[in-house]
């Protein structure tokens, strides 16, 4: 240290450090000093992703962020429009040819991103990559039950199915069911090459996926932008904040919190639909909830609201029946208003099962994300007004999965949407002849229900299909395998700047990746 | 002195091989299985043959011991293996990370050290002067104010209220000189906010100390000028402990700036070892503890050499 420095610091005094402060604060608060940062850029759409997409493996199911970003290098046959309706993708028109028969008809100007074009035997490859036994396909068990496959010509696929299925054209429209080279998957199993509008020009692993129009895109003038950059912000305040202060353009899982700022912003627009729902599952093979009554009893002992304002900041809509959306063909008011908030009832119902006192329950949710928390927390609070004491488990996200794999619970919080709007997309929830997991009930057998939803699969009739649905939700009231709680407002928000872009509605809003290619800046 | 380093390093590699085993062994043993994870994404219910072939592929289904084996004789030849997510080489990403958390460790440290040390002396010199208190004060409310505090308000004035910077992310230096320097800024700065004041602290004490000392009198005595007594005999004998605990601090922030790289969206190591420990990323969990381990384990050694190099009797006791 040098004696000048010394003498420095021995002169110091409180005018000095006064004077350099101020020094230092002036300097800082020259415009410009740092620079602003960056708003809109022509050409370049900037999306905040809400995490770091764990792969792009194009039929795995690794979450939102990891379907938004795949569904721009892969499209399968059909997709999904702003609408939420199947539409025409790598396969320009579709027939039913029968219930369990369908012909797709290939584009002629689809090509893959490494030149070659997209034909019948891809589809083939393609699906029968997914079906193999091996195979982590998160449709793997639809794609097994195709029966054949026929390529009559270069751009013609047939498909038959072992049985009837009348949500195969959903299937087809699935994100998870990218088409990909089967010359390249052929030659390299890990090699998926796709014809999606975008191709990724660079990758930033953990922070950044850069991509660029891909120039052979079957549909013409789309993507409408020819540069798309996706950065990851896992903290939801700062995706929002980096939305504010104009460095991203767009970003997806818009906090609840955020919803009335962003609203009143005049620079941002926001689109939020009820697209999942959160719900309780039981283990209804053992403890206090095998028995239906005490099932039933928490349905009634819930107070939704509670749960919308505490974990949901008032975004959401009660949800006291089964989880189908209004606009659905097969929504019914009369199984919609079973669960409301009467307590009186709910202990009517446990004083029948036995328990006038109550009894004592664990409860399994997860500290990681608060919706799951704050949610455990009403309803252990609502449960403990009709004297049921329950223990909240709240490990992170994995131990909860496992435990809820296990079935080592007694009841569970969980949130979810089916994988479309049809409502098959239930068996998720109700179907107990599925293998145990941690989105259902444990332990639920409700043979009547699987029965309903493996017909209603299988009949093209809409009437009769109504009137098995409508069976179907009463024995879904009744034997409570899990209880809704409410719908979750699920939310994009983006510069005012942008268009374009849709949140397609219901089940669907996690797929509204689909979309992306419509917007535009400017 | 050679036989004291040779100790030194001996101890600190069998310290790296029982932290090794340790992390393999608890990352195993705590509930979640990586293979059913990857496959439930979005909530989804994978079906038993799917997350059974995972495992298979993953190597999962092997015996425990197998898979450590197999795991130690991969780290020897210098091999972390891939991610279980996307089968990117685990010792590449961790080579990418590391160097950004270090920039960010380094660039805190170096505003934590330029600030904390002449205020610190500055304190001492002062002692119970105005400026000795407002800086003790100052020092106080730093030290309390948690990072992700400092972190958010930063956020919240320079990138949404007045706009100067992003709110948080990165690019490569070699992409964007200014702009990776304009990313480090905020990041290295909340840190330093907390660390400034822990040196702060420690130098002010330590030169009070100092300035007790009776050679610091017989200095004074013998006539040598203030700021040669400060620099020679105060400042030097006090900076010991001081470097201890920047050393300290330093190995703690490997695994400790996952706060703000969390809050500021900073691609570095410690927020890797967060995703890692949720996706129970085995692969990648293991080899970022172990390079943490051998890097905190080698700046303690690092911080004992130095010690002794300063004080030579540490080495003859």
């Amino acid at each position: 240290m040098s004696e000048k420095f010394t003498s420095l610091l021995e002169n110091i005094d409180r005018r000095r450090v006064l004077k350099g402060g101020l020094a230092a604060g002036a300097t800082a608060l020259m415009p410009g000093f740092i620079g602003r940062a960056k708003a809109k850029t022509p050409g370049l759409v900037v999306f905040g992703l809400s995490s770091y997409p764990p792969g792009f493996k194009p039929w795995e199911n690794k979450g939102t962020a990891s379907t938004t970003v795949k569904v721009q290098r892969y499209r399968g046959l059909l997709g999904y429009g702003a609408d939420g309706q199947p539409r025409s993708e790598l396969a320009e028109s579709w027939k039913v040819l029968a219930g369990d028969k369908f012909q797709f008809n290939l584009r002629k100007n689809a090509y893959f991103h490494n030149g070659e074009k997209v034909t019948s035997a891809d589809v083939k490859a393609t699906y029968e990559a997914m079906a193999a036994k091996d195979s982590t396909a998160r449709l793997r068990s639809r794609m097994a039950s195709i029966k054949m496959i026929e390529t009559p010509d270069e751009h013609t696929v047939i498909i038959t199915l072992n049985d009837p299925d009348v949500t195969f054209i959903d299937i087809a429209a699935s994100p998870h069911c990218g088409i990909v080279s089967g010359k390249a998957l052929a030659a390299d199993p890990n090699d998926f090459v796709g014809a999606g509008p975008y191709v990724i020009s660079n990758i930033e692993r953990g922070s950044r996926i850069e991509m660029e129009a891909f120039d052979k895109y079957y549909k013409p003038g789309y993507p409408k932008t020819k540069k798309l950059r996706f950065d990851a912000f896992k903290d939801e305040n700062l995706r929002v904040a980096a939305l504010e202060a104009g460095d991203v353009d767009i970003i997806e899982y818009l906090p609840w919190q955020a919803m009335d700022s962003v609203g009143k912003n005049d620079r941002l627009k926001m689109d939020v639909v009820n697209g999942p729902f959160m719900y309780v599952t039981f283990n209804c093979g053992k403890g206090p909830f095998a028995d239906v009554r005490l099932r039933q009893a928490v349905g009634y002992a819930i107070k939704r609201s509670d749960v919308i304002a505490a974990a949901f900041f008032g975004r959401g809509n009660e949800l006291g029946g089964v989880p189908l959306q209004k606009s659905s063909l097969f929504y019914d008011e009369k199984y919609q208003d079973r669960w409301t908030y009467d307590p009186a009832k709910a202990k009517a119902l446990m004083a029948e099962a036995g328990h006038p006192n109550g009894f004592s329950a664990t409860l399994l949710s997860t500290a990681q994300y608060g919706m799951h928390k704050n949610t455990a927390e009403v309803v252990q609070q609502n449960l403990a007004a009709i004297g049921i004491n329950v223990q909240l488990n709240l490990p992170d996200w994995a131990k909860r999965v496992a435990l809820g794999n296990q079935g080592q619970y007694d009841f569970s919080i969980m949130g979810s949407a089916g994988d479309f709007n049809d409502p098959d997309a239930l068996t998720k929830f109700y179907d107990g002849s599925l293998s145990t997991s941690y989105a259902r009930s444990v332990g639920f057998e409700g043979k009547r229900i699987s029965e309903l939803f493996a017909t209603a699969r299988q009949e093209a009739d809409m009437a009769k299909r109504k009137a098995m649905y409508a069976e179907l939700q009463q024995l879904a009231l009744d034997e409570a395998p899990i209880i809704p709680i409410n719908w979750r407002a699920q939310g994009y928000a983006y510069q005012s700047y942008l268009s374009g872009f849709t949140n397609i509605p219901g089940f669907l809003t996690f797929f509204s990746g689909m979309v992306i290619e419509n917007i535009e800046i400017g | 002195m050679w036989r004291y380093i040779v100790r030194r390093v001996l101890i600190a590699l069998a310290l790296v091989f029982v932290v090794t085993t340790i992390i393999f062994l608890v990352i195993h043993i705590i509930p979640g299985d990586p293979a059913m994870l990857l496959l439930s994404g979005g909530g989804v219910d994978p079906s038993p043959e799917a997350v059974a072939a995972l495992r298979k592929r993953l190597g999962l289904d092997l015996p425990l011991w197998t898979q450590y084996v197999d795991y130690v004789a991969s780290v020897l030849q210098g091999d972390f293996g891939t991610s279980f997510q996307d089968d990117y080489p685990v010792g590449e990403e961790i080579a990418k990370r590391l160097p950004r958390t270090l920039e960010l460790i380094v660039a805190a440290t170096l505003i934590s050290i330029i600030t904390g040390v002449p205020l610190g002396i500055l304190a001492a010199l002062r002692h119970g002067k105005v400026v000795d208190r407002t800086l003790a004060l100052g020092a106080g409310l730093m030290l309390s104010v948690p990072v992700f505090v400092t972190g958010t308000l930063m956020v919240l004035l320079f990138a949404q209220t007045l706009r100067w910077v992003p709110a948080g992310g990165f690019v490569t230096f070699s992409r964007d000189p200014l702009q990776h320097l304009v990313f480090l800024a905020m990041p290295a700065a909340t840190i330093a906010i907390g660390f400034s004041a822990a040196i702060f602290r420690m130098t002010r004490t330590t030169v009070l100390e100092t300035l007790q000392r009776d050679w610091v009198r017989t200095a004074r005595a013998k006539g040598l000028p203030g700021n040669v007594v400060i620099r020679r005999h105060v400042v030097r004998n006090a900076l010991a402990p001081v470097a201890t605990v920047i050393g300290l601090h330093m190995g703690t922030l490997l695994g400790g700036t996952v706060l703000v790289e969390y809050v500021f969206n900073w691609p570095g190591l410690s927020g890797f070892l967060v995703v890692a420990v949720e996706n129970r990323d085995y692969p990648e969990v293991q080899g970022i503890v172990l390079v943490i381990s051998f890097l905190f384990i080698m700046l303690n050694l690092l911080v004992d050499l130095l010690y002794s190099v300063l004080d030579p009797r540490i080495r003859l006791e």
